[in-house]
């Protein structure tokens, strides 16, 4: 019977923690999403706080650590754009909804792959059960810049139909570099 | 008499002394569970209230009412960090991604079936002096040595191209094959047979046709590794089927060959109801 009420208690506390997780990781991703630093402000934080830091020793990581992480990932950043020819000049994401196994989120993403260049906007859906996280895209919307052509728009409205955004990337990537060989030819003849 | 009497009684004593522990520490639990449950609702209704004024525009960055053109310098930094890892999340969803390791390149290869993301692979290289696969997650019955002795050596993104078109083939196979399982088991009859690959699928389903039921038997060999749809379909119905059933099976042996399995299976479902 005291048993009982320490489950009651239990299973408050249970659902209580997950509520707060979620509710912190809401207001994280909001802040995230609704700010915006140029690069001369990164710049210039890195440099103040290197200033700040000095001779303090916080729990918090210190600023060379930070400066590390971020020079780090965007050497990743970097090799992938080069590597893959596809090149990402903007990115903003909104968080829509969010539940403890459910997430949505709106992405707008602009970028060029060799000489085309191309927005997109689309929402992902990505669940959570049990062990794997499944992640689905809808209501794709694709604009490129040689959108006249007719090929092309006959390619973007299949895929924004299947919501097909993994084969638009692939397709974009072989089509933009037979598109710049085709390019480079036309300019070696004349 | 006496000495076990006495006994008695202090076993008795013993027992409700543990008795009282027991239900001390009952009641120290209680109350701390209590406090805690207290604790917690605070915590959650001042995030809720936090979460609700960020709604409305009104907080700075600092999570407390300020001016929003002071942010940390620390806090900037973090900002960018976590923009730079969301950019590097959407290369995932390009097809290809990677990481650089000491020795080389980890990459990523994602699979996909129109907009539902499947499982992806993994391929350390090694680039230092001839390129080297280290490790790979890439199942065995997919031709990796075959593609990486064509390519690796020479354009490593043709090799993780020509790779891919195999991985997101395979996954598409396997995909629609699992769809049909799960989508129309009440149309197949006995076990969808496939093989790891997924490249050859035999099944028998059933059509209905003025209220009668007719075994199908489909045979589905996909040729082409790059390919999700198959090269060569064989529908077959009873040798005692009327004609207009070898009619209907001619059509769905056209039909597995241009439109994807399940797909296929939702057109017969739609079909059948509007007959009906």
């Amino acid at each position: 019977m005291d048993n009982s009420i320490c489950q009651v208690y239990e299973d408050e506390i249970q659902s209580l923690e997950e509520e707060i997780k979620l509710l912190a990781e809401k207001y994280e991703e909001s802040q995230q999403e609704s700010t915006f630093f140029s690069d001369e402000e990164i710049l210039m934080s890195i440099k103040s706080f290197q200033r700040e830091f000095q001779g303090q020793s916080k729990g918090h990581e210190s600023p060379s650590d930070l400066k590390a992480q971020l020079e780090s990932l965007e050497t990743d950043l970097s090799f992938l754009m080069k590597f893959t020819g596809i090149q990402f000049t903007s990115h903003s994401k909104k968080t829509v909804e969010k539940t403890t196994n459910r997430t949505v989120r709106k992405h707008r993403l602009s970028g060029n792959c060799h000489s085309l260049s191309f927005q997109l906007e689309f929402q992902l859906l990505e669940m959570q059960n049990k062990e794997t996280v499944s992640a689905v895209i809808t209501d794709l919307s694709i604009i490129m810049e040689s959108g006249e052509d007719s090929d092309v728009s006959k390619f973007v409205s299949s895929t924004e139909e299947h919501g097909n955004l993994l084969t638009f990337f692939r397709s974009l990537s072989s089509y933009a570099e037979w598109y710049e060989h085709r390019r480079c030819t036309f300019l070696h003849f004349k | 008499g006496v000495f076990a009497h006495l006994e008695m009684l202090e076993a008795r004593a013993h027992e409700a002394a543990v008795k009282q522990e027991e239900t001390e520490q009952q009641e120290e639990k209680l109350a701390r569970l209590k406090a805690r449950v207290q604790e917690l609702r605070l915590q959650r209704d001042e995030l809720r209230a936090k979460v609700d004024l960020q709604q409305k525009g009104q907080l700075g960055k600092e999570g407390v009412v300020s001016d929003p053109a002071q942010p940390s310098a620390r806090a900037v930094l973090e900002w960018k960090i976590k923009s730079v890892k969301a950019m590097l999340q959407v290369f995932y969803l390009t097809g290809i991604s990677g990481k650089l390791t000491k020795r080389g390149v980890c990459f990523c290869i994602s699979t996909a079936y129109e907009g539902t993301y499947l499982d992806s692979y993994h391929l350390d290289l090694l680039t230092k002096a001839e390129v080297q696969i280290h490790r790979h997650s890439v199942p065995i019955f997919i031709p990796l040595e075959q593609i990486a002795k064509k390519y690796l050596q020479t354009d490593i993104r043709r090799f993780l191209s020509v790779l891919s078109d195999h991985l997101n083939a395979y996954a598409g196979r396997r995909y629609q094959a699992d769809q049909l399982q799960g989508r129309f088991s009440n149309r197949i009859e006995g076990t969808l047979q496939r093989n790891s690959l997924c490249n050859l699928l035999v099944f028998n389903y059933n059509v209905s046709s003025k209220s009668k039921t007719f075994p199908f038997n489909a045979r589905l060999l996909y040729g082409d590794l790059c390919c999700s749809l198959p090269t060569e379909v064989t529908v077959s119905c009873t040798p005692d089927a009327p004609a207009s059933l070898a009619e209907m099976a001619a059509a769905h042996s056209d039909l597995f060959r241009r439109v994807a399995l399940h797909k296929a299976f939702c057109s017969f479902s739609s079909a059948e109801e509007s007959v009906d």
